[in-house]
Formats: structure tokens, C-alpha cells, sequence
């Protein structure tokens, strides 16, 4: 007889497999709208019209930054409360509730991005996932992100319940290690997404609707990175929660320190949101200062991650250790790369490893004007979110599978093959992008080809750079197309009697060894607050001073399907568009040894 | 709580990482006077641009020996002017905003980047050095067509940079027998004084005007073009007016007596 999450938890095993399920579909839709990106952008094949592209990014985005993630993370939380206290949800309904809350959020701002493709529908929300200001999408897409968001909140009050029943009956003991993380987490998420209800409740959704003439374009787009920089965080953080208290279980050993998980978590929650400056270091109306205050917390941002760093790879050597394992780098060799749940988990960490080189570049201020949305961008974050994050919920998804089916994983030769291909191909996809991102090739954009600009590689050629991105992106799908059939065979498979038990790894130096004033929420989110309130209130007042609340009179850009639409504006604003001028030859007056960077000074 | 000694050294390394990116961007930005784009700029109103004293006309402007300021609006799915103009070793100010929606102004595989808010005036200043050719492209999602919005710079050798305006005032039918006058209007936008000629050519005949200008000029030729250099075999005489690289072209049509229809083309250029 086993002692899985779902023979301790069978109503909860299934709100965790609907939202692993939902994540799962957001997934794969998702995953098939990169792989017709990268294939139409780097005109290795395409086969709809370059408007369609901005329908299909955003919905990429859209589903899988915000959908696939999000539900994901739900589940876990979900699974780590009620594992970590030992106890069920407090009312099931409200858990169901919260969950359903954001499938519907979620399908009805999917409605409008998919009504984008047809034009037999007057519908749409081409504005990817940033929706900036003055592009416009359906009331719908911003009404569905709302409804979503409100279900998250929901499901952190879930959570804050079982903490709080927990406690009364355990008024002495530290919070558990699960529970401490999904808490500061929630808190982080309730700050955060203040800022995107804000831009949409005050701003986007009363102008979708004509309640209001005009936006403050600035202003919606501060709000928007006000939550877009700490989403990131929403997404990482449950990753971490996975290194940090399952990882060391795969690898056969503890966690090396239960209190600096803590204080990692800790320092999240204060530093993830007073930094979403950082996305604007190159919007005009931002003064400089601003726009210092936002780096140095984003560099102080670095700290937690250096440190979960040094935690997890100590966590992985005492594993190793205990399994036999020697030496200086010997020990490496002791640890179970057989298992694709450790193998995945491992490359995403050291793929993320990548990825905060390339973030140290995006994030200096000044160096930031070399990169910022090029496509450097677009690889630092597949690295990010689309492998440390993705690999970490795929890789996780072969443990969590029979914990919450009952069933034996179909096939772990195929898992493993599925995780190492997902490494492989993005490490192809990503390190040209990066690459490419360098020459000057800017991110979203469909056709990056065009007849006055011209990409020069030191080394190697947009063409081979291109070829390496599609190469990639296929073997990313091949690698999603084995998880699908993993986790669908898995369903097909029979009840077992034989599956692990559901836990989490112990710590070496326990929650015995952290101060008590680290589970003191209400003191870091105080804090929380007080740092928020620092870095945003002066930009968000003199955004407001300079341009209006509701903005200067803008030209309202409902995104149709009718490319012709916008043009027609355009001229009608006295658009001189002398396109002729641009078809003068550019490629011969190029000089081979051109200094790529022009000097910018002031 | 107890702090594994391995533990702490990477602590005290990664403070002193961090520590160390703040102090050389803070260096960067401060020691080495490179610029961010800031809120220096005045806002404008994104529908009014047209009757704005900086964006009415996107221009290139001489403010110095070797100063331009260059005005740029970024619209749904172009810029204007295109190409921009400047001298190599100049320093250049570039002022961009946006008509429409959210754009970029990217010197592709430069620094030279910067978002363009409608409402918002983004300032950056460059130097450039030797005469070269930059694409420019937006890089923000804009629209259905963005990825057809591009644009050039174009930094020429200073011998081939001018900031003349050369408009020509010719009529578009004259009766036949007549003579016609063509006004020719050279503006010297530079500093310094400019000191060139104005061409007529029309008909196979060429005469030719001295111009002086001082900086911030503008003066007018008038040519006048006798009744036997306008008797062509066909009813359309082409013109062409010439200073240095500048060029206008246009016809006249000559109208005989008893002859109703005129020509449609022709006429009144303005560069
Ligand atoms: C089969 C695997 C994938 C492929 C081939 C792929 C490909 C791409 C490409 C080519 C772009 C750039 C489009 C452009 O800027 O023009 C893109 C954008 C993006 N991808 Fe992926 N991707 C994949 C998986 C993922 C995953 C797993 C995530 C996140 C969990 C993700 C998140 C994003 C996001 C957020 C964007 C930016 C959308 C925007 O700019 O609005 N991708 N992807
Ligand atoms: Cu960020
Ligand atoms: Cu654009």
C-alpha cells in the first residue's frame, strides 16, 4: 500500500491534477504557437499573414507566461500547504471556487485573442501580453485578467486559512519550510498585482468599454511593470520552493540550511517589486534617478539568487555524499542522473545560472540601451522562465504525476530524453537569440528582415543564427511532444501499489536555527510596503504631473485584424509616409570594419 | 542562527558583487558622463503635434559648429524625416516622439535606443564619427505592420552635408508667345554662410544664379524664361531647377491660342 498525496489528500489530489491539467493545456497550445513563431520570424516556414504573428505571440505569452505558469504554481502551493501542515484545505468549495474563478478569467480573455484569427468575428486583443496603452484590446481580455487574478488572490486567502487554522493549534511551533515560502510568496503576489488592477480597473478596462476618452500611456505602462518585474518572481519563487525542498530529496541527501531558505524568501518579498523601473530604463518621461533607485534594488535582487546558488549545489553535494560520492568534483558523478525529475531540475538550474549573466547586462542601466527588446531579451527570458522555470514544472511533473493519479509515470527512459532535449534545444534557441539580440534584431517582429537595415555578425551570419533558433525550437517541441505523451500514457496506466511516498526533503540545520522574527510576515511586509512606497510614489506622481491621469488626448488603436485600419489613421494624422525614401541600396556603403556602437553622450 | 563558514564567504562574495556592478554603473553614469533618457523634455500633445514647434516640421537643425538637434516623430509604421542627415563628427541630439502608439527609435546593433511614448519627448545625444549608414528599426510592438517600420540615418561626409532648402515657384501653363517667370526660394538652415548657384535648365537652355547666403538665410531667384526658349515640339517643356544637390523638376505646358486643355502636372515643388 503506498502513502501518496492522493491517498492523504484525495480531495485535494484533484484540484492539484485540474490545475496541473489547465497548466498543462496552456502548455501545449502555447508550445505550438512558439514553434510557428520561430519558424515564420526566422522565414524558415510560413504559412499565415505577418499580422497573424502578433496573435500568435500574444497568445504564446499569454499562455504560457501567465496560464501555464500560474496554474502550475497553484497546484504546488496547493500540494505544499496542505502537505507541509498536515492538514486539508478548509472548505473545499472555496478551493474549487478559486480554481474554476480562473479558468473562466482565463478563457475569457482567451476568447477574444483567439477571435483575432477570424475575421468573421468582430473581436480581438492583439497587444500581447504587455497590452500597452494606446493599443486597445476587446473589454473582454481585460475583464478575463481580471477575473484570473481575483482567483489567484483567492487561492492565496485559501492558503492563508490553513496557516491560520494550522496555528491556533500549534501556537508554539515554526511555520513549516512549504508553508513559509507559498506565504511570502502570496503576500509578494498580492502586492504586486495591485499595480496591473490598477492600470486595468481604473484605466484600460473603462476606455476598452468608452467609460473614459484617454489613457496616460506612461502611466498604464509603469503600472503594468509595477507587476510585470514581480510576476517573474511569482513564477521563480515556486521554482525555488522545488530546489530548495525537493531537489535535495532526489538527490539523496537534505537541505543544507532551513534559515537562509527563509531569509532567500524573505529578501524576495522585500526587494521583487520596488524594481520594476528597470523594464523602463529607456522610457522618456522616467527621470534618471528613478530609474537608479530601481537598479540598485534590482542588483540587490541578485543576493537571494546567489544564495539559493550556494544552497542548492551544497544540498546536491551532501546528497551526493551520502550516496557514496568522493572527491573534489567526484562527487558529482554520485548523483542520479538516471532520474529525469533530479537530471531536469539540475540542467534548469544551471541554465539558470546562464540566465543571470545575461540578466546582469539587461539589468545595468546603461548597458541595458545595447540589448533592450532586441532579441538578447527573448533569450535571456526563455533561459528564465521558458527553462529554469518550464524545465523545473516539467521535470517536477514526473514526481508529482503519481502522487496525485495513483499511477506509475509511464516511462522514465522518455522523461529523461524529454528533460535533456529541452536543455539541448534551448540551448540552441537561446544562445542565438542572445546573439542575434547583439547585432541589433529587434524582438517581436514578424518578418525581421528588412530592405534599409542590415544585421551585421562579427562572426557567423543572421542566416546561421537563424538556422540555430529554428533548429532549437524544433527540438523543443520534439522534447514538449514526449512530455505530452508521457503524461497522457501516464493517465491511460492503471492504479499502482507501489509509487513513493508523498514528503519533502529535511534540513540539515532546521527551522530550530533560524531567529524567530523571520516568520514575522506582518514585519517584511511592512517593509514590503515601505520600500514599494519609496521607489514608486515619486515616478507615479511625476508621471501624473506630466502627462495627466487620464493622459493627453491619445489616438485610441483598437488592434483588428484590418492592417489597413491603422494605416488609414496614420495618414489621416499627416503621415507623410515616404516609404520610397527607404529603398535606397544600403549594403554597399556599409564599411566592413564599423564600429558598432555609437558613442552616447551628453 | 548558524551560518555554515563556506556559506558566509560566498555571503561577503556575492555583497561585494553587487556592490562592485552598482559602483561602475554609478562610475558609467556619473564619472563618464554617459546619458540615460530621462524627463528632461517638455510633454507634448500627441494629436497637436501638427502645429508643434518642435514635431510640426521633424527636422535636422544646426545648434552649433558641430551640434545638430534632430526632430523625429515615430507613427504607425514610419518615421519621419527618413532618411535623417548629419555630418560625420558632429554631435547629434535626437528628439523623438510618437503621433500614435508606442514605438522605438533603434540604431540597429547601437546603444542608440530609446522607447517613444506618445505624450513624451525622448532626448539622446550621440556622436558620431565617420560617414556611415545606420538602419533604424522600432523595436515595440506597434501594430500589424510594425515590422515594416524602418528607417535610416544617414551620416555623410561633411563636404556633402547641407541643410539648404531649395522651392520653386513655376507656373504650370503659359499661353504660347509669353514669357514665364520661374522663383526659385534657397534657404541656408546651416550657421555658417553658404555660397553656391541656382540652375535652370528648361528647354535646352541652362542659365545660371549666384547665391550668397549667410546662415539662417533665405533669398529668391527669379528667372524669366523668353517665349522662344518655351517652343518645344511638344506642348510640355520639362524644367529642372539645380542647387548644389538639390533638385526640382517640373513641366510647363505651353497653351496655344485656341487650345483649351492645359497640363495637370508641373507646377509648384516644395522640397
Ligand atoms: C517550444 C518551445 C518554445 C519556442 C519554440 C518559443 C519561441 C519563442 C519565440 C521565437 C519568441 C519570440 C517572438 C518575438 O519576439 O517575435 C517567443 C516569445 C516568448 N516566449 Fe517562447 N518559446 C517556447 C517556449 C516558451 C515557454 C515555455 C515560455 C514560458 C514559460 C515562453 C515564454 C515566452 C514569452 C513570455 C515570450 C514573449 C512574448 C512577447 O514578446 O509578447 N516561451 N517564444
Ligand atoms: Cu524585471
Ligand atoms: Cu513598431
Amino acid at each position: 500500500m503506498s502513502n501518496t498525496y492522493l491517498d492523504q489528500f484525495p480531495a485535494e489530489a484533484k484540484v492539484v491534477r485540474a490545475a496541473f491539467y489547465s497548466s498543462f493545456f496552456a502548455l501545449a497550445i502555447g508550445g505550438l504557437f512558439g514553434i510557428v513563431q520561430t519558424l515564420h520570424r526566422t522565414d524558415v516556414y510560413r504559412f499565415m499573414d505577418s499580422a497573424d504573428y502578433y496573435t500568435v505571440l500574444t497568445a504564446h505569452g499569454v499562455l504560457l507566461a501567465i496560464t501555464f505558469t500560474i496554474f502550475f504554481l497553484v497546484g504546488v502551493f496547493t500540494w505544499a500547504v496542505t502537505t507541509s501542515l498536515d492538514r486539508g484545505v478548509e472548505n473545499l468549495r472555496f478551493t474549487w471556487a478559486w480554481y474554476g474563478l480562473m479558468v473562466i478569467g482565463t478563457a475569457m480573455a482567451a476568447i477574444p485573442i483567439f477571435a483575432g484569427f477570424t475575421d468573421s468575428i468582430d473581436m480581438s486583443a492583439s497587444v500581447l501580453f504587455t497590452f500597452y496603452a494606446p493599443l486597445q484590446g476587446h473589454p473582454l481580455f481585460y475583464l478575463g485578467l481580471v477575473l484570473f487574478v481575483v482567483g489567484t488572490w483567492l487561492a492565496g486567502v485559501d492558503w492563508f486559512r490553513s496557516w491560520r487554522a494550522w496555528k491556533a493549534e500549534h501556537p508554539d511551533e515554526r511555520i513549516p519550510l512549504p508553508t513559509f515560502m507559498v506565504l511570502t510568496t502570496t503576500i509578494m503576489w498580492y502586492i504586486a498585482t495591485l499595480g496591473v488592477a490598477a492600470a486595468i480597473l481604473l484605466f484600460l478596462l473603462p476606455w476598452s468599454l468608452g467609460l473614459i476618452e484617454s489613457v496616460n500611456p506612461l502611466l498604464t505602462r509603469t503600472l503594468f511593470w509595477f507587476f510585470g518585474h514581480p510576476v517573474v518572481y511569482f513564477w521563480l519563487m515556486p521554482t525555488y520552493m522545488m530546489w530548495y525542498v525537493m531537489l535535495p530529496k532526489f538527490s539523496g541527501g537534505k537541505l543544507f540550511s532551513d534559515p537562509l531558505a527563509r531569509v532567500v524568501f524573505v529578501l524576495f518579498l522585500i526587494l521583487s517589486v520596488p524594481t520594476g523601473i528597470h523594464h523602463q530604463y529607456l522610457d522618456p518621461g522616467i527621470a534618471e534617478g528613478f530609474k537608479f533607485i530601481a537598479m540598485t534594488n534590482t542588483m540587490f535582487l541578485l543576493l537571494p539568487s546567489l544564495l539559493t546558488a550556494f544552497t542548492v549545489v551544497a544540498s546536491m553535494e551532501h546528497g551526493a555524499r551520502q550516496r557514496g560520492g568522493t572527491g573534489y568534483f567526484g562527487w558529482l558523478k554520485a548523483l542520479p542522473w538516471r532520474d529525469p525529475v533530479f537530471t531536469g531540475m539540475a540542467l534548469a538550474g544551471l541554465m539558470f545560472a546562464a540566465a543571470g549573466f545575461s540578466g546582469m547586462v539587461n539589468a545595468g542601466m546603461n548597458i541595458n540601451y545595447l540589448v533592450h527588446n532586441t532579441f538578447w531579451v527573448v533569450g535571456h527570458f526563455h533561459l528564465t522562465v521558458g527553462t529554469a522555470v518550464a524545465l523545473t514544472f516539467m521535470a517536477v511533473t514526473y514526481w508529482f504525476l503519481p502522487q496525485i493519479t495513483g499511477k506509475a509515470l509511464w516511462s522514465r527512459p522518455v522523461a529523461l530524453v524529454q528533460v535533456v532535449l529541452w536543455f539541448v534545444g534551448m540551448t540552441f534557441m537561446s544562445n542565438a537569440m542572445h546573439r542575434a539580440g547583439l547585432l541589433g534584431v529587434p524582438r517581436r517582429t514578424a518578418e525581421p528582415q528588412y530592405e534599409g537595415v542590415t544585421f551585421e555578425a562579427a562572426v557567423g551570419s543572421v542566416g546561421e543564427l537563424n538556422a540555430q533558433i529554428a533548429l532549437g525550437g524544433v527540438i523543443l517541441t520534439i522534447s514538449l511532444v514526449l512530455f505530452f505523451a508521457n503524461v497522457i500514457a501516464t493517465g491511460f496506466n492503471g492504479r499502482s501499489d507501489e509509487l513513493p511516498s508523498n514528503g519533502y526533503a529535511d534540513a540539515l540545520s532546521g527551522p530550530e536555527d533560524a531567529p524567530l522574527v523571520l516568520d514575522n510576515l506582518k514585519l517584511w511586509t511592512a517593509i514590503a510596503i515601505v520600500l514599494v512606497i519609496f521607489a514608486y510614489t515619486f515616478p507615479l506622481l511625476s508621471i501624473v504631473q506630466r502627462g495627466g491621469l487620464f493622459g493627453p488626448e491619445v489616438i485610441t488603436f483598437p488592434v483588428s485584424l484590418e492592417s489597413l485600419a491603422p494605416i488609414a489613421a496614420a495618414l489621416e494624422y499627416g503621415g507623410l509616409a515616404t516609404v520610397d525614401g527607404v529603398a535606397s541600396a544600403v549594403t554597399g556603403a556599409l564599411e566592413p570594419g564599423r564600429i558598432a556602437i555609437a558613442e552616447v553622450v551628453r | 542562527m548558524n551560518v555554515h563558514t563556506y556559506e558566509k564567504l560566498w555571503l561577503i562574495a556575492a555583497m561585494v558583487l553587487i556592490v562592485g556592478f552598482i559602483a561602475t554603473i554609478t562610475y558609467g553614469s556619473v564619472g563618464l558622463g554617459i546619458a540615460m533618457v530621462g524627463d528632461q523634455q517638455e510633454t507634448v500633445e500627441p494629436t497637436e503635434l501638427a502645429d508643434d514647434e518642435r514635431f510640426g516640421e521633424p527636422r535636422v537643425e544646426q545648434i552649433g559648429d558641430d551640434e545638430y538637434e534632430v526632430y523625429v516623430v515615430a507613427q504607425t509604421f514610419s518615421f519621419q524625416p527618413d532618411p535623417i542627415e548629419v555630418p560625420e563628427n558632429s554631435q547629434v541630439t535626437f528628439h523623438v516622439t510618437a503621433r500614435d502608439v508606442i514605438h522605438s527609435f533603434s540604431l540597429a546593433g547601437t546603444n542608440v535606443n530609446t522607447m517613444v511614448i506618445p505624450g513624451e519627448v525622448a532626448e539622446m545625444t550621440v556622436e558620431f564619427d565617420d560617414p556611415e549608414v545606420y538602419g533604424v528599426v522600432c523595436n515595440e510592438y506597434c501594430g500589424p505592420d510594425h515590422h515594416n517600420m524602418e528607417g535610416q540615418v544617414h551620416v555623410v561626409p561633411e563636404d556633402e552635408f547641407d541643410l539648404t532648402e531649395v522651392s520653386v515657384d513655376a507656373p504650370d501653363e503659359v499661353d504660347a508667345g509669353e514669357s514665364a517667370t520661374v522663383d526659385v526660394t534657397v534657404e541656408n538652415r546651416m550657421l555658417d554662410g553658404l555660397e553656391t548657384t541656382a540652375e535652370l535648365e528648361i528647354g535646352g537652355e541652362t542659365s545660371v544664379e549666384e547665391v550668397a547666403l549667410e546662415g539662417g538665410e533665405a533669398t529668391e531667384v527669379t528667372f524669366t524664361v523668353d517665349p522662344e526658349t518655351l517652343e518645344a515640339d511638344d506642348s510640355d517643356v520639362e524644367w529642372a531647377v539645380t542647387v548644389d544637390d538639390h533638385e526640382e523638376r517640373g513641366t510647363v505646358t505651353v497653351i496655344d491660342a485656341g487650345d483649351e486643355d492645359g497640363g495637370d502636372d508641373g507646377g509648384e515643388t516644395d522640397e
